[in-house]
């Protein structure tokens, strides 16, 4: 089986896109489930809790955002996880005893990818030798050593998405997690000197404090124009609400520049991907050859 | 056995599917009211029954129950504390916030535990951020109608259909708009809307009545959950730990039974 695993499953644009991940290898006849240690993802796909997860003779094993030190770290991940964030000194110095005289020896009953999502910053803490393959979302990200690695290159799949039926005249969506990286105050004051009437929050509100000091202020500047919606499962619905999507960070793995292309919705962001965009079927057929599942018959 | 995080995702699941229920709330000053004791909430004085302290509260949370002039007004709030039907849920304020003894009070006044009894703080203090997270995005999915404050601003909300709204002391003052509301709800065949209550003690009667008269719309009391979209005061502590990432245990207090 395949089994992907995380240490955060709250709905940010690493959980949405292993869910979709899952998803689509679960409809293409590969068996997989989601674990991680929130709620939001149970619904979601085929999933359990992270007390759920172990790993078994024969898996293929996708990890994410997880420091691991050795293979036997996942055997009970919910304790690897803890141990992890922990700011206590003893765990602090602990990590760095471990990371020093970390194993090289790769696991022989299970294969274990590293999928870097965003930034690539969690493959700093983690022992990178471990693992059979790394997954890269774009050239872009600084991983350590990638020159050395088995890297695979794909980006995340885009959902299944249709050019909306109709569309409202100058409403403009800030798509994206609520947090500093994303600028979304440069997003919103954007938008309305492009002459946009109503703005409309859309993304999991990761940093609350962020939002109320420096995006609730300027949102008060348009009285009565911004509108706060959070994170909406249903992407269709979404750009079918807005004419225009603005974003002001870039980041060469978002999917959004991708989703308002197949909306019709006009972007507004910094072109910063570079690459080819890849079908999804391409993309899968990427994960399969790299995971070295067997290929379905009529795949690319 | 009931848990703090269990019973916010029975809620959570019910608005997922889209089956109608009502969360009602009934905190402390609902249960002084329930006691049929005076209160008084003001900017000069907090009185309890005989208990007087220094006020602290601000115009739109003034309050005052008079046990002789507002007695029809609390049988109305025993109504809403001791109605029972399906998917009717009953907040109490938990024994780890208002103590044993007022915690055994309100079963006993109640007449026993149920399975729709549950905690007053469901969507704060340590579910806070999922109601945030989890329960906030949902309202998108619903045609969504907001009871509140006249001073409250609820053009934040994209989900907004229409507003009631109430002024000081609106548990009485106010009593006759939950009359106009289930009027608007017959003349407009108003089915499958969420109704938001932002109303403080007349959120109680306004849910109770509004959910035996039409149970096919779903009614939760949010108290001051929103308070940071309608540019109102953040004057909680699990508010303030929340937004402003003020020094508070409330942010992560899971209540108890």
């Amino acid at each position: 089986m395949i089994k992907i695993v995380t240490s955060s499953s709250i709905p940010v644009g690493s959980t949405v896109a292993l869910v979709s991940l899952c998803n689509r290898l679960n409809a293409d006849g590969y068996e997989c489930r989601l674990f991680g240690p929130d709620h939001w993802h149970l619904d979601k796909c085929k999933s359990g809790t992270l007390a759920e997860f172990r790993p078994e003779k024969g898996d293929v094993i996708i990890v994410h955002d997880i420091g691991l030190h050795s293979a036997s770290d996942l055997q009970d991940v919910t304790a690897t996880i803890e141990a992890n964030r922990s700011n206590r000194w003893q765990d602090i110095l602990r990590r760095m005893v471990r990371g020093c005289f970390a194993g090289v020896k790769k696991p022989d009953d299970f294969t274990i990818v590293l999928t870097c999502q965003g930034d690539g910053c969690s493959a700093r803490q983690t022992n990178l030798s471990l693992f059979h393959k790394v997954h890269c979302l774009s050239d872009a990200q600084k991983i350590p050593r990638r020159g050395k690695l088995p890297v695979f290159v794909c980006p995340n799949l885009a959902d299944d998405l249709k050019t909306s039926a109709s569309k409202p005249a100058k409403v403009a969506g800030v798509v994206g997690t609520i947090w500093r990286e994303n600028q979304l105050e440069l997003s919103i004051k954007q938008a309305f000197e492009d002459g946009m009437e109503t703005v409309i929050i859309y993304g999991h509100l990761a940093d609350p404090i962020y939002y109320y000091n420096d995006v609730r202020p300027v949102a008060e500047q348009y009285p009565g124009k911004v509108k706060f919606a959070g994170f909406v499962d249903d992407k269709q619905k979404l750009y079918d609400f807005v004419s225009d999507v603005y974003c002001s960070s870039a980041k060469p793995w978002s999917t959004v520049r991708v989703e308002s292309a197949l909306t019709g919705t006009r972007f507004h962001g910094p072109d910063s991907s570079g690459a080819e965009p890849m079908s999804n079927e391409r993309i899968l057929g990427v994960w399969v050859e790299a995971l070295g599942l067997q290929q379905r018959a009529g795949r690319p | 056995m009931k848990t703090f995080e269990g019973d916010f995702h029975k809620l959570l699941d019910l608005l997922k599917r889209r089956e109608p229920f009502a969360f009602n709330r009934f905190s402390d000053g609902e249960l002084f009211i329930l006691q049929n004791k005076e209160l008084i909430l003001d900017a000069q004085q907090v009185k309890v029954g005989e208990k007087v302290t220094k006020g602290l509260y601000k115009q739109e949370d003034f309050k005052h129950f008079d046990p002789r002039a507002h007695s029809f007004h609390r049988d109305r709030l025993v109504d809403a504390f001791r109605f029972r039907a399906k998917n009717y849920f009953k907040g109490l304020s938990c024994r780890c916030c208002v103590g044993d003894e007022s915690f055994r009070w309100q079963l006993e006044f109640h007449g026993s535990d149920d399975e729709n009894l549950t905690w007053a703080n469901l969507l704060v203090n340590g579910n806070y951020p999922r109601f945030i997270h989890e329960m906030y995005p949902l309202f998108n999915g619903y045609k969504t109608v907001v009871v509140c404050n006249d001073k409250a601003d609820l053009s934040m909300f994209p989900f907004l259909v229409k507003d009631f709204r109430v002024g000081y002391n609106a548990m009485v003052n106010d009593y006759g708009l939950i009359e106009r509301m289930k009027q608007w709800i017959v003349e407009n065949r108003v089915e499958g809307h969420l109704f938001l209550f932002s109303a403080s003690a007349f959120s109680k009667l306004a849910i109770h009545q509004l959910y035996e008269h039409c149970g096919r719309n779903t009614f939760i009391d949010i108290g001051t959950t929103l308070n940071p979209f309608m540019k109102m005061r953040l004057d909680r502590s699990y508010l303030k730990a929340f937004w402003l990432g003020t020094r508070n245990a409330d942010i992560h207090k899971i209540c108890i039974w």
